[in-house]
């Protein structure tokens, strides 16, 4: 079979799909577009820098490129530098991958007073996404709001001892931002009651490794359900850990009613089964979840989808991962969710030789293609300081300078 | 040598290295390539030797892949007792407490129904500095190597 495949946003969901779609039909023209100068997405921005072992799934994507024959067009903004008409015109099927970025927000009076900061824009900022914003000055008591595996990655990255980070990929401003944030007390709280917390329990079995914390869970409760007596024990396991200098409490049943402060974040104000209570704070931090980013519409797409469920969202228009379910599921299920999707769009595909495929990015400038990303790859390995394991290129500019010119595509 | 490969996988890692170990060893033997979740332990056969890749996923689990094949070998129990395997194993020592637990699951579902395994169980370890392959392909040439003087064949 041949044809031509737009996928746009080169994270794990979009590789994984190039990897389905190449396995079953080789011959497919599979092209990957991210707005980004570099692959991988949340491989890269999202799995935290002390998880190495997670981002090993980048090798397979590699391969995507260097053995299937799929081809990177990095730095390419659809909407921006191409409409989406466009590229629907250029490829016999576009899929839409492109995850979703923007924080969720708490949507309480007071959620956007200074001292209030998403998740997504502190990983990003962390792990030196070249449009990530400052790292912000957290104060001595920050209060994660959220109980997923992202809320888990932060408070773990926040509470650990600077040769904790060892073998890692956090960057040198970043680093030294941890080593120096004052941090003394981290409360995470959950709306849920522990047992129907969402994070994984080997995520909360790993924080009795952390060696400067002392570790509070506060009402974990009980419950008759295996799946949750899992979580329930992984944390019943991990309180009183440790006499460390940084106090993290777990707090559940609580539902945020208000951020309070004047000019700046003073407390949450929580309703709980036994009446509201307040918590003094010197920053919120939300990990309740993802919302599309600006340029691409879609919750317009969703919404009239054909069959949102099997990804079709019209004709030769398709949706994958984060960006079709939610901001659910972890690297696995994004595999299985790609592989099914890769059956649904070779289906019914039938391709049409004069599409131009590719040729719909000619005279766009700065384009990088996969040696540029191998070139940054191997500049960002090769710089690696002690205990840590690369140097992430920070800034688009030191990427494309990095990237050099583009070679030909064809 | 015919050889079956077999392979337990949830991120594509175990199965990506099952495919390296294929074209690694076709050229000398006769290698067909298995996910574990196509297999049916009726599936076994004697003269052929077995090449276990497993993963570890979650709370040290047997990944996704392998668990319907779990299912089916503890419904159906079969006689593994003319069976001979060897097991490589994929983890992640970031959870030290479950380090490579799956791969031991599997090995020892398989001996718990009569199977022989040959060689050490090897593990790669995601968070360490060697390739994976650069573990497996002396591990396969190695448990190659013990089955066939071990069942009288040349190698």
């Amino acid at each position: 079979m041949s044809g031509k495949i737009a996928i746009v946003g080169a994270g794990p969901s979009g590789c994984y799909l190039a990897q389905a779609l190449l396995k079953k039909a080789p011959d497919l023209q599979v092209d990957l577009i991210d707005q980004l100068p570099v692959p991988y997405g949340l491989v890269r921005y999202g799995v935290a820098a002390d998880h190495q072992g997670t981002k090993g799934v980048a090798r397979q994507f590699a391969r995507v490129f260097e053995r299937q024959g799929a081809r990177f067009f990095g730095n390419v903004a659809i909407g921006r530098d191409v409409t989406l008409d466009d590229l629907r015109a250029a490829y016999d099927a576009v899929v839409l991958a492109a995850g979703l970025s923007t924080d969720r927000r708490l949507a309480v009076p007071g959620d956007d007073l200074p001292g209030v900061y998403g998740a997504g824009r502190l990983t990003r900022a962390l792990f030196e996404h070249p449009d990530a914003e400052e790292l912000p000055d957290l104060g001595a008591h920050p209060v994660i709001v959220g109980n997923g595996n992202v809320a888990i990655d932060l408070l773990r990255l926040l509470a650990k001892a600077p040769e904790e980070l060892d073998g890692s990929d956090l960057g040198e401003g970043p680093s030294r931002w941890l080593a120096q944030s004052g941090i003394k007390t981290i409360t995470i709280t959950g709306r849920s009651p522990a047992a129907r917390a969402k994070f994984d329990a080997v995520m909360v079995k790993e924080l009795a490794k952390l060696s400067d914390v002392r570790i509070e869970v506060v009402g974990a409760g009980d419950s008759d359900d295996p799946a949750e007596l899992k979580t329930l024990e992984a944390l019943t396991a991990i309180h009183g850990h440790g006499d460390g200098a940084k106090r993290i409490i777990f707090r559940f049943g609580l539902t945020p009613k208000a951020v309070e402060g004047e000019g700046q974040v003073q407390a949450v104000r929580f309703d709980t089964e036994s009446g509201e209570e307040v918590i003094p704070c010197t920053s919120v931090l939300t990990a309740i979840g993802f919302e599309a980013a600006p340029g691409l519409p879609r919750d317009a797409l969703v919404a009239e989808a054909a069959d949102a469920e099997e990804g079709r969202l019209a004709p030769g228009l398709f949706a994958a991962g984060w960006f079709r379910r939610g901001p659910r599921g972890t690297i696995p299920e994004n595999r299985a969710d790609a592989q099914a999707l890769a059956s649904v769009i070779l289906d019914d595909f039938s391709a049409d030789p004069t599409r131009m495929g590719g040729q719909v990015f000619d005279g766009l400038d700065n384009i990088v293609d996969y040696s540029g990303w191998s070139r940054i790859d191997a500049a960002e390995t090769g710089a690696a300081p002690e205990g840590r394991c690369r140097t992430k290129l920070a800034t688009r500019e030191t990427m494309l300078g990095v990237a050099g010119a583009r070679e030909t595509t064809k | 040598m015919k050889i079956t490969i077999l392979y337990g996988t949830e991120t594509g890692n175990a199965e990506m290295l099952a495919e390296d170990i294929q074209s690694e060893i076709e050229g000398d033997h006769e290698v067909e390539i298995s996910n574990l979740e196509d297999f049916a332990p009726a599936d076994f056969d004697a003269d052929c030797f077995y090449l276990l890749v497993c993963s570890t996923y979650g709370d040290g689990d047997l990944p996704a892949s392998a668990q319907p094949f779990a299912d089916a070998m503890a419904a159906e129990k079969p006689d593994l007792a003319a069976i001979h395997f060897a097991i490589f194993g994929l983890g992640d020592s970031e959870y030290d407490e479950t380090f490579n637990h799956g791969p031991k699951k599997l090995a020892e579902l398989m001996i718990a129904h009569g199977a022989h395994q040959v060689g050490e169980r090897v593990a790669h370890d995601a968070s360490g500095s060697d390739m994976a392959e650069d573990l497996a392909f002396p591990w396969a040439e190695t448990v190659i190597a013990e089955v066939s003087e071990k069942l009288g064949e040349a190698a």
